[in-house]
């Protein structure tokens, strides 16, 4: 069943998701995002959709299965969503429950997703079952830091971003990692916070 | 860092302004006979408290955790420094407001070269951690 608490808390920062995101992360990571999103090849599953921010970074002519829990973001999306030069299919759908067949996607992509999915671990196992053996995931992370004073801080911030919105302190890396995925790369973009974060399912998974 | 130019000095404004905000903030609420102890342990608190929602003003132009870390840190260290600074010799409010900018600076340089140091590709042999 839907995470109806999870659901409800980005259905209420949908309408103002955009404003409150501003555009100074968005500009500043582009780049980053466009190098990161010409990897798609496949069959493709993008998670979370949101306000469909990240669409202007997607490659062109990409078939991608795009998806978030709040209704209420899917509807903000659908602009950025027909404006893209290539299909997306947006769907309202939770990660812990992912209604596709066994080894469906080729590959999964992510950003900014892994601070918000309440149950990480179970999130990327689930990922995991609808990648096909030797799947990829690609993931545009912000962590929670493993330096100090950062580290301590950033838990602290967590206690109040949690209940409104995104965890500041996951161990996204190590999520990875006890999901069963084969890590391959983990790039630092900003000390060791922001990242880029690559793995693959096992080939004999 | 970043060394594209809008967000290098979008990166410098935005801690300038919170750290001198918050030095300023530290002489109107310390008083020139508090113990200097209690001055800096309250205003480093109220420091990074206070750092926080304004790194989401910032943050709308010039980013989300690159803002908000260095603000965060910046908050707490201005507060401490001009907070203890203040019962030893009294500052004025633009001392303290210009203090408390220079040592956002300060700290917004260490966490550069911290980026520096920790930024970068760690590549994973057989997926181990």
């Amino acid at each position: 069943m839907t995470d109806l608490a999870t659901q409800d808390k980005w259905d209420k920062l949908a309408a103002n998701f955009d404003v409150m995101a501003g555009n100074g992360a968005e500009k500043r990571w582009l780049p980053k995002k466009r190098e990161l999103f010409s990897h798609m090849r496949g069959k493709v599953l993008f998670l979370a959709l949101g306000t469909g921010l990240d669409i202007v970074a997607f490659p062109p002519g990409q078939d991608i299965t795009a998806i978030d829990i709040s209704p209420k973001m899917v509807e903000q999306a659908a602009v950025r969503v027909a404006a893209y030069d290539g299909t997306i299919d947006a769907r309202v759908m939770d990660v812990h429950e992912l209604d596709f067949p066994d080894g469906h996607f080729d590959q999964v992509f992510t950003s900014c997703t892994f601070c918000s999915v309440p149950d990480p671990v179970a999130g990327l196992r689930s990922l995991q079952r609808v990648l096909k053996p030797g799947g990829e995931l690609y993931m545009f992370e912000h962590t929670g830091s493993r330096v100090f004073p950062f580290n301590l801080m950033m838990k602290l911030m967590s206690q109040l971003t949690e209940r409104v919105g995104p965890s500041m302190s996951r161990q996204t890396v190590a999520n990875v990692h006890e999901a069963g995925y084969e890590l391959l790369e983990v790039e630092n973009l900003f000390l060791d916070v922001v990242k880029i974060i690559k793995a693959r399912v096992p080939a004999h998974h | 860092m970043d060394n594209r130019l809008y967000f290098v000095l979008g990166d410098m404004f935005s801690i300038i302004v919170i750290g001198g905000f918050i030095g300023l903030l530290s002489v109107a609420i310390v008083g020139t006979d508090w113990n200097m102890w209690v001055a800096m342990i309250l205003m480093m608190i109220v420091g990074m408290a206070l750092a926080f929602p304004a790194a989401f003003l910032f943050g709308y132009w010039f980013g989300a955790m690159e803002i908000m870390v260095p603000a965060m840190q910046a908050g707490m260290w201005s507060g401490m420094v001009v907070g203890m600074w203040h019962p030893m010799s009294a500052l004025s409010l633009s001392q303290g407001a210009m203090l408390g900018a220079v040592v956002g600076l300060i700290v917004l340089n260490i966490i550069w070269a911290l980026n520096v140091a920790l930024r970068g590709t760690r590549h994973f042999a057989g997926g181990a951690l």
